[in-house]
């Protein structure tokens, strides 16, 4: 009885906790925040006001699973704020002066020219062309030195949890898909044009971070640049998801508040989608996805977002990652048409048809 | 409407009957109000008749594929131009004709383009307002397009896109919005009727009572047209229980279309 | 060493082995990891779409005459909300393209890097007197 008591207290302890944006347990940095004058702003029917443009640029670098030399830490020191730091100022001057003067493609055809093989470039995302395909500093960065040791906070090492071997199964093939490239089903939903699911389109990428909030009575509606992608969240203690027979790639969602935080709860996916960088990276989720939200403004500029991802056809254990998503004076959304303009797709199909006309016709010749 | 109800009552009743939040600001003439007293378009609206497959007057037709019998033939419509018919310059009319002729390979809607506007708005498919105190959300189900109608200080387009670059403000109870910067590649139906890139449109939305709006838009291209032109019909709130906006992804539905042609043969495809 | 400032500035803190958003799809599968080259020509028009901006560029030849190149480019929705917009790239406008060519050898190639004739690159920074002023602030709470 005892042992139940202390369970149910520690637990409750907990909820307190965590429902509270308690500035220990807020990933806003301290920066983003506003005096501690500052009250949470309603709307004029009296919701609590989270509208506005908001971006998780400011989160972009921090890795989403976390290195393990962190341990079960959270935030970083000091000293590993002020590295972050300086690599956030070579970043604004990245976008001030454009990085190396010259593409490595210079390099390489001055050696071909001088009849010399050069190595191709190397970069982290690949060689050759993959090493610098388009002007870097057109995309967008960290304004700040996140706090965070990384995206995923729960479990407390900072790790997804293990996937099952269901879920192990589908990642590889669509592993194998990706190297296929036979149709336009073997490139990703984001390369497509289609979605990046209600994940992909908050995490962090390097640029297209944006998403908009829009208010009524009784609504929450959130717009992502990243592909047009749009969510109407009615309001209600009492309202029912559609059933089960109708899916979708962003899922049903429903919203309540406590207190100062939206809740968001989403189920009816499709699945497919990953729970990482651009909807993609990671095993696809399943149709028993469940999805919890939780939105808190902690400042005039930032709001405190939390997923936890609950899908046991995909991973062993609930989880969640967590970052502020904050309001840069200036930043708005523009228009992201993106199935409009995918020249890549016929360009990439026509590429890998042509290759193998090559190699079909140097084998038939041999 | 002669109602004895108490008006308290009658909110009561509707949030009970279709799900719906009510604002608590006082309705008048049926309308439903925000608390700044303007007209609260927030719901989820559509509209009727077939005007996506021409805004012209048009008879039933047989469609593009006859094994779909009359699952796949065009159904009758009436105009929604005012005057009745599209006053088309000269070339611009023979271009339209041309698109006509080709019209199931180059409508954009049939890629899963996004519609543009008006287009958008009489869309066999639904659409949800969501109107706060400053802008104004707009999401459509086809293709998940989506736009916000700017309702501070009006923005030029920074550049040409397929839904414009939408600044809206009110006239009374009317929500005028001022819609420029297309791109000129949207159709204004199946019927080949194209728009250009000095396309400009001005819509105006007015409330007749709490489920209908009157829905105009005035159409400008001096590159196209003899003179600015109008539409006009309503839109209907979508009052089922638990209506929502769903999501027609439909780009899944066009790929083979697009990209068909460059798809790896097996010894089993065509 | 030039690579490696390149990465090490744009993969600012990123210790993640993920894919990012740039390589989204290997640029090896459109574009030819053994033809890079350096293009010199005009502005004829640049699309300002996503995914990937395209700019369209007459390249003179060695016989005098002209070649439509398209070029690819990142996305310009970035740009946009630094202040750049349609107008920021007139048609006229001389540049030269560092890249490398499309795998069909056909006139494409990527835009690895893009600069004026006198080496300053396309879109530093934000713009200067002309563009229009970005969207007001609306945050007032």
């Amino acid at each position: 009885m005892r042992k139940q008591i202390f369970l149910l207290s520690s637990a409750l302890a907990l909820l307190a906790l965590a429902s509270v944006p308690a500035a220990a347990q807020s990933t806003s940095s301290e920066e983003g925040k506003t005096d501690k004058n500052w009250s949470a702003p309603e709307t004029p029917w009296g919701d609590p006001d989270l509208q506005g443009t908001w971006t998780s640029d400011d989160t972009w670098g921090v890795p989403f699973e976390r290195p393990k030399q962190y341990g079960t830490r959270r935030f970083l020191t000091e000293d590993e704020i002020q590295q972050r730091e300086k690599r956030v100022e070579q970043s604004q001057e990245f976008i001030d002066k454009g990085g190396p003067a010259h593409s490595p493609a210079v390099a390489e055809l001055e050696a071909k020219e001088k009849g010399e093989t050069p190595p191709p470039a190397q970069g982290r995302y690949g060689r050759g062309v993959d090493a610098a395909p388009v002007p870097g500093h057109w995309g967008e960065f960290a304004r700040r030195a996140s706090p965070l040791t990384s995206q995923v906070m729960d479990p407390e090492d900072g790790h997804i949890p293990p996937i099952t071997p269901e879920a192990a199964k589908l990642l590889a093939e669509k592993q194998e898909m990706r190297r296929k490239q036979d149709s336009y089903v073997d490139w990703s939903l984001y390369d497509r044009c289609i979605t990046r699911g209600i994940a992909g389109s908050i995490i962090p990428v390097i640029y297209g971070n944006g998403l908009e909030i829009v208010q009524a009575p009784g609504y929450v509606s959130i717009r992502y640049e990243m592909v047009h992608d749009v969510r109407i969240i009615p309001l209600g203690d009492k309202l029912e998801h559609a059933g089960s027979g109708y899916r979708s790639y962003m899922g049903d969602a429903i919203g309540h508040w406590e207190g100062n935080t939206l809740v968001v709860d989403t189920t009816n996916f499709l699945g497919k989608t990953a729970i990482g960088v651009n909807g993609d990276f990671g095993p696809p989720t399943s149709e028993a996805l469940h999805t919890t939200e939780r939105f808190t403004r902690t400042g005039t500029n930032t709001i405190d977002y939390k997923m936890t991802v609950d899908d046991p056809f995909t991973y062993t254990a609930p989880w969640s990652y967590e970052f502020p998503i904050t309001h840069e004076a200036g930043y708005q959304l523009f228009e992201y048409a993106c199935h409009e303009g995918n020249m890549a797709m016929r360009n990439m199909l026509s590429t890998a048809r042509m290759e193998e006309a090559k190699k079909a016709a140097a084998a038939a010749k041999q | 409407m002669r109602n004895s109800l108490n008006p308290i009552i009658l909110a009561a009743a509707c949030i009970a009957a279709f799900g719906m939040a009510v604002p608590a600001a006082a309705q008048s003439g049926g309308i439903p109000r925000t608390a700044a007293g303007k007209p609260n378009l927030t719901g989820l609206w559509q509209a009727f008749g077939t005007a996506d497959w021409d805004i012209e007057d048009h008879s039933a037709e047989a469609g593009p594929f006859y094994q779909l019998g009359a699952v796949g033939a065009i159904p009758p419509g009436q105009s929604i131009v005012e005057g009745g018919d599209i006053p088309y310059l000269p070339a611009a009319l023979e271009q339209k004709k041309k698109d006509y002729a080709n019209r199931w390979k180059d409508d954009p809607e049939v890629k899963c383009y996004m519609p543009g506007v008006p287009r958008a708005t009489y869309q066999p498919f639904p659409f949800q307002i969501i109107q706060s105190q400053k802008d104004i959300l707009f999401a459509y189900e086809f293709a998940t397009t989506n736009r916000l109608i700017n309702m501070g200080k009006p923005e030029e387009a920074a550049v040409d896109t397929w839904m414009g670059t939408s600044n809206g403000h009110w006239d009374g109870d009317t929500l005028v919005v001022d819609v420029i910067g297309f791109n000129g590649k949207p159709w204004l139906d199946r019927a080949g009727d194209y728009t250009s890139d000095s396309l400009h449109v001005v819509e105006r939305y007015t409330m007749l009572d709490a489920n209908t709006i009157n829905y105009e838009a005035t159409i400008e291209d001096s590159t196209m047209y003899s003179r600015p032109w109008k539409i006009s019909l309503p839109l209907y709130r979508r009052r089922e229980k638990n209506a929502r906006l769903l999501e027609f992804k439909c780009v899944e539905f066009s790929e083979q279309l697009l990209y068909g042609d460059l798809v790896k043969k097996t010894p089993d495809s065509k | 060493m030039r690579t490696k400032l390149w990465i090490a500035a744009a993969g600012v803190g990123l210790l993640l082995s993920a894919a990012p958003a740039w390589a989204h799809h290997a640029f090896a599968a459109e574009f030819d990891v053994n033809r890079p080259l350096v293009l010199k020509g005009t502005v004829t028009k640049m699309d300002w779409i996503n995914p990937h901006a395209w700019i369209h560029l007459a390249v003179k030849n060695a016989d005098g005459t002209t070649t439509e190149w398209m070029i690819e480019a990142g996305a310009p929705n970035g740009l946009l909300r630094r202040g750049f917009n349609k107008h920021s790239l007139p048609p006229g406008t001389e540049i030269v393209v560092e890249g490398w060519q499309a795998k069909d050898q056909s006139n494409r190639a990527n835009g690895s890097n893009i600069t004026y004739p006198d080496g300053r690159k396309l879109f530093i920074g934000s713009p200067g007197t002309g563009a229009p002023e970005p969207k007001d602030e609306k945050q007032d709470k």
